[in-house]
């Protein structure tokens, strides 16, 4: 999230598989809900209707599966850097996640190709259970010319 | 046609709709002010989306937009009346299953060309699977829509998009 990782390039050099990448926490307030939902044009009430989304059978309203996405992929993004780009993001959203709470957005080098990185990347709860498994190509900056 | 059982959550005129265009196409061109709010509401201020500067240095043409923003880019206003109890849009093409609710189950994007501001894009969906399978919660359907976003007028893919519902 800071700054100083974005200025911070990473090189395909500085990798090796298994490397793990930051950790980084998010915590969407209600009002972060509302603002998705208007900038996305998404109505659903189980976003931001208490009594509805109960209703439906969730304890809260709940967070946007694809904003947890987004955040998955700005959690890539940032972490490949200004010189970095994404090839490839997939995830399953496997559980809910509700407002107002952390969750962990951790990755794994599984691969390295070439200039293309292969992560594993995740969302968990702090304690353990993960919300959401997903996948990443990056392609990275060499410091040798190719 | 592929026989369906008896006991399918999903009636045989869906099954025949696979690979059928189920939305678009559509076409949008990428603004700032549309990318720079949905980069707000994310919480992720990468100045390659906000500073023409930063955008360039960091090799792109002009401001880019976050990658997975160029689906809302294409998100056309619908009036009132075509919003469900749910809250949601009733589909233009809906697809209709025996189920109960509908739930997002994830996403697979390729990203083949940055987006920029400016980019005029057009959006197809097609219907791409749908498969009825038995989970340890019963029996689920997994719809998959994929969607192509394709540049104009150059024809360029700038990204391709599975996403995938899960319907009980």
């Amino acid at each position: 999230m800071s700054t100083d990782r974005r200025s911070s390039q990473v090189h395909v050099e500085d990798l090796a598989v298994g490397d793990e990448l930051p950790v980084v926490v998010r915590n969407a307030s209600r009002v972060q809900l509302f603002l998705y939902s208007a900038a996305t044009w998404n109505p659903h009430r189980i976003h931001y209707d208490t009594d509805y989304a109960r209703f439906e059978g969730h304890p809260d309203i709940i967070v946007h599966g694809p904003l947890q996405g987004a955040w998955l992929s700005q959690y890539v993004t940032d972490w490949a850097g200004p010189a970095g780009r994404v090839k490839g993001l997939r995830w399953q959203n496997r559980a809910s996640a509700l407002p107002e709470r952390d969750y962990e957005f951790r990755g794994i080098v599984r691969g390295i190709e070439g200039t293309t990185v292969t992560l594993d990347v995740w969302e968990q709860t702090p304690d353990g259970q993960v919300l959401m498994p997903g996948e990443a190509e990056v392609v990275l900056p060499s410091r040798v010319d190719r | 046609m592929r026989a369906v059982p008896t006991d399918s959550l999903i009636p045989a005129e869906t099954a025949a709709r696979v690979g059928e265009l189920v939305a678009g196409p559509t076409t949008a061109t990428i603004t700032a002010e549309g990318a720079q709010r949905y980069a707000q509401a994310v919480g992720d201020l990468n100045p390659v989306y906000f500073d023409e500067e930063a955008a360039r240095s960091a090799g792109y043409r002009t401001l880019t937009v976050p990658p997975t923003y160029v689906a809302y880019a294409l998100v056309k206003g619908r009036p009132l009346d075509a919003i469900g109890v749910d809250g949601l849009f009733v589909g233009e093409r809906p697809i209709t299953l025996d189920v109960g609710r509908i739930m997002f189950g994830g996403e697979e994007w390729d990203f083949l060309e940055p987006a920029h501001v400016g980019d005029t894009v057009v959006a197809e969906t097609r219907l791409a699977a749908i498969d009825q399978k038995d989970g340890s919660k019963g029996p689920f359907v997994r719809i998959t829509r994929e969607t192509t976003y394709t540049r104009v007028p150059d024809g360029a893919v700038v990204a391709r998009t599975r996403q995938i519902g899960i319907a009980r």
